[in-house]
């Protein structure tokens, strides 16, 4: 699985067995499904996971201004549908 | 038309036949029925567009909604088996083929409680040049993260396991636009009200589209192309016979085997209110 930064940028992504990780500055999204099987290919896929999950700890824990929560997202304008 | 053999490619070229006078031209026919790209019925929508060809897939661009109109894939067995054997791996980027004024940046999606919706799926895509183009912000909606992740990634799996049992498939993908007035983020990117996905299945000869509210929820709409004409204002496919196009095909059950169902739900009436093109 290709490294990333947690945080760092609103570009990467990466899947994980049939899970999405996606970066963003505001948060990582994870989601979809991963079996970690009981084989090398589980151990592979859960040191990934793992490791993931260690630098987002590392990232969070290092803020000193980590906020309780962050502001809900921007609301969208609204403008005239062009094509009507 | 040397492309289309077998039994059914006498049919196939003469219903094509009178289509193609009509198509919009474009520089990558090998992923269009008939090598004809969708067609613009509502002349509102072609300010500002740009045909974008790609390796595996092409696009129409609007520098007006800041999104691509519709996104157009020809899949093959093949392709489908390859791309299964690959990881994702991406980068989303400003597309570099257009105009700064026309595009997103990675900045307008920021914040914003949206997801990056592919419109031709990053799991399509056969080898990494492919993968990498599919994270161009052109081939991107803003889309609602629930239908983004469950429903609507369903249904583009639904669709890569017809094209493998059924050999190919084409596929047209792409937003919706409903209502007076729309949501938009950042003021730059207009937010779809609903997503459609159009298939065209050659060894039936059958098509159709699954439309989705862009919005939470599990519930979906099958029309037919002449139905989904009336909605985007787009045809789709113009090399189809008017008699494929007004009859739907019954589309695959979007529900996954490997989880309990959520209760998916195919509905005959959703708020969908119909458009003519305008003239």
């Amino acid at each position: 699985m290709k490294k990333i930064t947690p945080f760092a940028n609103e570009a990467d992504s990466v899947g994980l067995g049939d899970l999405t990780i996606e970066n963003r500055t505001d948060q990582v999204s994870v989601y979809g499904s991963l079996d970690l099987t009981r084989d090398k290919q589980g151990l592979k896929n859960a040191r990934a996971l793992k490791g993931l999950l260690d630098k987002v700890v590392r990232v969070l824990e290092a803020d000193k201004k980590l906020p309780d929560k962050l502001p809900p997202p921007k609301a969208p304008s609204r403008v005239k549908n062009p094509f009507q | 038309m040397t492309v289309l053999l077998g039994r059914f490619s006498l049919a196939v070229v003469l219903t094509l036949a009178p289509a193609f006078a009509s198509a919009a031209e474009t520089a990558c026919p090998q992923h269009f029925v008939g090598r004809a790209a969708p067609d613009l019925a509502n002349a509102k929508l072609a300010p500002q567009t740009r045909e974008l060809c790609y390796s595996e897939f092409a696009l129409l661009h609007s520098g007006v909604t800041r999104t691509p109109l519709w996104s157009a894939e020809h899949l093959t067995r093949a392709q489908i088996d390859t791309a299964r054997a690959l990881d994702r791996e991406g980068t989303f980027h400003p597309d570099p083929n257009l105009p700064r004024r026309e595009r997103t940046e990675l900045t307008d999606y920021a914040r914003s409680g949206f997801d990056r919706g592919h419109v031709a799926p990053s799991g399509d895509m056969p080898n990494r040049q492919a993968q990498q183009e599919s994270f161009s912000l052109a081939n991107i909606i803003p889309q609602n993260p629930d239908n983004n992740r469950d429903l609507w990634s369903d249904i583009e799996a639904a669709v890569r396991t017809l094209a493998r049992r059924e050999g190919e498939v084409y596929v047209v993908t792409g937003p919706i636009f409903q209502g007076e007035d729309l949501q938009q983020l950042n003021e730059r990117v207009l937010v779809p009200t609903h997503v459609f996905k159009a298939i065209y299945v050659p060894r039936r000869q059958q098509a159709g589209a699954y439309v989705a509210p862009n919005a939470p929820g599990d519930t979906w709409k099958a029309v037919s192309i002449a139905e989904l004409e009336q909605l985007t204002g787009i045809d789709v496919f113009p090399a189809l016979s008017s008699e494929i196009k007004t009859t739907a095909m019954a589309l695959p059950d979007p529900d996954p085997p490997r989880r309990k169902p959520r209760a998916r739900r195919q509905v005959e009436e959703m708020p969908l209110r119909e458009r003519m093109p305008a003239e």
